[in-house]
């Protein structure tokens, strides 16, 4: 009787399957039933980049690092849903995949060409080089240490809010991006033993403590290659109140960063500085509330056609000298870094990159230590 | 392509190992932290492994506190060597009393968020300690009982107003008579400001529990808070934070780390040491003790060139705490081995702190604030003229 019955039901299902439209999905807006699928013409354009490092570093003479690391695999997606829609994400594998993570999925709506509507999880407009910090486009290995430290590159966040571009001038443009944002969460003084360290507060996709957080950036570019950057992210980052109850202190986190950047010929100019002011808990006398770093970087361009196989070949040789301040409040706790590299960039979307560097810690009680690297990489958008 | 060449030598200069281009390791025997020669495979990846729990760093997630003085073993004694007196801390106690039930013996000066600092209570005996070294005990668990104890003279039975004795102390529980100094009964006391700790397990052990706050299998319950007002109730993680294995790697570090070597032998350093053997120093900074048998071949019947004898003195009402430590009075302290001083500024960013309480910042002012037993010497060192003076001072800073 059980199995007429069964007999019966799947008769019925099937029927009531050949009896929809040919293109109804099992699930409405399942996997079968997305935008980009039913659409026709490839309006989703897929890329992405790679990058593989070999590193070679040592610490008063000691090896501290000798290997291969396949740094990161991202993939990138980006739609223009309509005029004024569009929708991007990016989705990084790191180390192998030992960190996997969507970096950006954003959804934007044009309502004037000078304001656009943003939401989803951004990339915090938290100085220039959070903002442009894929490996193909940076002529060094290594991010500079106060894009790592402070600025904890690359730094995304659940967020909505708006960014666009004003002209006053033939020459010069206003760019602004303004959101409000899930900020950082307690990681801030507790996520590493070494102290406060900002990095370990990231990852807030949903609010902590029920209080928006700030961010947002400024550019100011008097004519095309020239431009100086201000941006700010203020916000407490720990739960004071639960159940309308007062748990604890209210904490705030307030990051600065200047950037700039210049370019004249074949040379460029860049830098960053910023500073971060952490309100931290008294008691534990173990976190740090004041930290700040800078980089400036030279780079220089030559040997375009020096390979007659690779017309559009051409070096890059990099001067970047880095600093972080990890307590400003005292000597020592700190580390400088000098690199010096050349890269060869066979296409404009590919390099290959050496670089040597030179590093000097200062750890709280304000002993030396010394470090040196030598770096070999690759990189490439697909 | 004709650079390439180029660029391949300047590669493989760089993965040879160019000391130049790469950074090259200190010359040998200048630092705290670089074992004996000569230990074993064995010994030396559980060294490794001893070094990383030396520094490691415990987070909140990870057990640090409720209460603590530092997050690592390496937040204290930097390099492995002494600490600095914004590192230092309190003892205290109340005569014979720890005050373990007031949070005793050791006041922690940090608190993790939201948990009340700990306050001293009133009327305690209170001692402020700085961090002494760490490398060295293993050679001074070494050396034979009989060694030490040929040097006591507790009634000064020579008339030479020096009169070492030994701090005979019970130990924990949990060190079994394997481990020297552990064992039922009273055992000597070698380590620590005022002898008043008789192994390095117990050291190790309590230095976890009490400085960080992470409990281990031999002391598993958190430190007692009298002021929390019943809220630091513990910090959220499991006890015991770590386990026995990681406290006894730890132990075998330490005891596998060796003094540093001596510095350059000038001839005014030979005449600083005469100097300090006239002087009656070396009565009690006695520059050698032979060690005995030990499981470490690195370690046994080796000479121990502490300059030490590892037994308590009267030093006098100056640099009295008055706070009884174990047979300990308020005026006695261990005499402080000198190995090592040449190295002292070099892991505190420069700056030197001598003394139990780093409240001396020269080795004049260290001399000079001897008295007690030792006040003989320090005039027979106030005694001798400038050279003289800066001779002994270089002999000291060749240790």
């Amino acid at each position: 009787m059980l199995f007429r019955i069964l007999i019966a039901m799947l008769v019925l299902a099937a029927a009531n399957v050949w009896g929809q439209e040919k293109d109804t999905p099992i699930v409405r807006g399942g996997i079968g039933d997305k935008p980009f699928i039913k659409g026709t013409g490839g309006r989703t354009f897929l890329g992405g980049y790679t990058e593989a490092h070999f590193r070679y570093e040592r610490e008063e003479g000691i090896t501290e690092e000798l290997t291969f690391d396949p740094k990161r695999f991202n993939l990138f997606t980006y739609t223009p849903v309509s005029d004024r829609v569009r929708v991007a994400s990016e989705l990084e594998f790191e180390e192998g995949g030992e960190e996997i993570k969507i970096e950006i999925a954003v959804l934007d709506f044009e309502i004037h060409p000078a304001i656009t509507f943003r939401g989803g999880i951004i990339l915090s407009p938290l100085g220039r080089f959070n903002l442009s910090h894929d490996s193909p486009t940076n002529d060094l290995t290594d991010r500079p240490l106060v894009s790592t430290e402070i600025i904890p590159t690359a730094l995304s966040e659940g967020g909505m809010g708006f960014y666009g571009s004003i002209h006053p001038s033939a020459q010069g443009r206003i760019t602004y991006e303004v959101y409000a944002v899930n900020g950082f969460n307690e990681g801030v003084v507790g996520g590493e033993a070494e102290g406060t360290r900002i990095a370990a507060g990231r990852g807030n996709f949903e609010d902590n403590n029920n209080r928006p957080a700030w961010v947002g950036r400024l550019g100011l570019s008097p004519r095309p290659n020239v431009e100086v950057g201000v941006s700010l992210h203020t916000g407490a980052y720990n739960v004071w109140e639960a159940d309308g109850l007062a748990v604890d202190e209210k904490r705030s986190l307030t990051i600065f960063a200047l950037d700039w950047e210049a370019r004249r010929g074949p040379f460029e100019l860049l830098g960053e500085y910023a500073s971060a002011a952490i309100d931290v808990p008294e008691e534990s006398a173990i976190f740090q509330s004041s930290q700040q770093g800078y980089y400036i970087q030279a780079n220089g361009h030559f040997g375009q056609g020096w390979i007659g196989q690779l017309p559009k070949g051409h070096f890059t040789g990099v001067v970047r000298y880095g600093t972080v301040d990890f307590d400003a409040d005292i000597d020592g706790d700190s580390h400088r870094r000098l690199t010096v590299g050349i890269n060869f960039r066979p296409e404009e979307e590919a390099v290959f990159k050496v670089d040597y560097q030179r590093n000097w810690h200062r750890d709280a009680f304000d002993n030396p230590a010394r470090g040196a690297a030598f770096l070999f990489s690759a990189a490439t958008y697909f | 392509m004709r650079y390439f060449p180029a660029l391949f030598v300047l590669s493989a200069l760089v993965l040879g190992g160019c000391d130049a281009i790469m950074t090259d390791t200190p010359p040998a025997g200048d630092d705290f932290e670089s074992p004996f020669d000569g230990l074993s495979n064995k010994l030396n990846a559980v060294f490794i492994e001893g070094d990383e729990n030396f520094a490691k760093a415990f987070t909140i997630e990870e057990g640090l506190g409720p209460i603590f003085n530092n997050i690592s073993c390496e937040g204290c004694h930097p390099g492995d060597g002494r600490g600095s007196p914004e590192l230092g801390f309190f003892r205290f106690s109340q005569g014979a009393d720890l005050a373990l039930d007031r949070g005793g013996a050791q006041h922690q000066d940090k608190a993790i968020p939201g948990v009340p600092l700990e306050q001293i209570p009133a009327g305690v005996d209170r001692s402020f300690r700085l961090p002494p070294p760490v490398f060295g005990v293993g050679l001074i668990g070494a050396i034979p009982e009989a060694t030490i104890l040929a040097n006591e003279d507790p009634d000064d039975a020579d008339g030479n107003g020096i009169s070492g004795r030994a701090n005979w102390v019970i130990p924990a529980s949990y060190v079994s008579p394997d481990h020297v100094g552990g064992g039922s009964g009273a055992q000597l006391g070698r380590f620590s400001r005022k002898a008043q700790v008789t192994s390095v397990l117990q050291q190790v052990a309590e230095a976890y529990h009490q400085d960080m706050g992470i409990t281990n299998d031999f002391l598993p319950e958190e430190n007692v808070h009298a002021q929390a007002g019943g809220i630091a109730l513990g910090d959220n993680v499991a006890d015991p934070e770590i386990s026995a294995s990681t406290v006894l790697e730890t132990v075998l570090y330490v005891r596998l780390l060796a003094p540093p070597a001596r510095g350059p032998i000038t001839p005014q350093v030979e005449r600083g040491e005469t100097l300090f053997q006239q002087s009656q120093c070396a009565t009690c900074h006695i520059p050698t003790m032979r060690t005995g048998p030990s499981p470490q071949a690195a370690l046994g019947h080796v000479d121990a060139h502490l300059y030490s004898d590892l037994l308590l003195h009267d030093m006098g009402p100056g640099l009295a705490d008055n706070r009884p430590d174990g047979d300990a009075s308020g005026q006695e302290w261990r005499t402080t081995p000198l190995w090592g001083l040449r190295l002292v500024p070099d892991f505190l960013g420069g700056k030197a702190f001598y003394m139990h309480d780093g409240q001396s910042t020269t080795l004049h002012d260290a001399i000079v604030r001897h008295g007690g037993e030792a006040a003989a010497s320090k005039d027979a060192y106030l005694g001798l003229d400038q050279a003289g003076q800066d001779a002994l001072i270089a002999f000291l800073e060749s240790l």
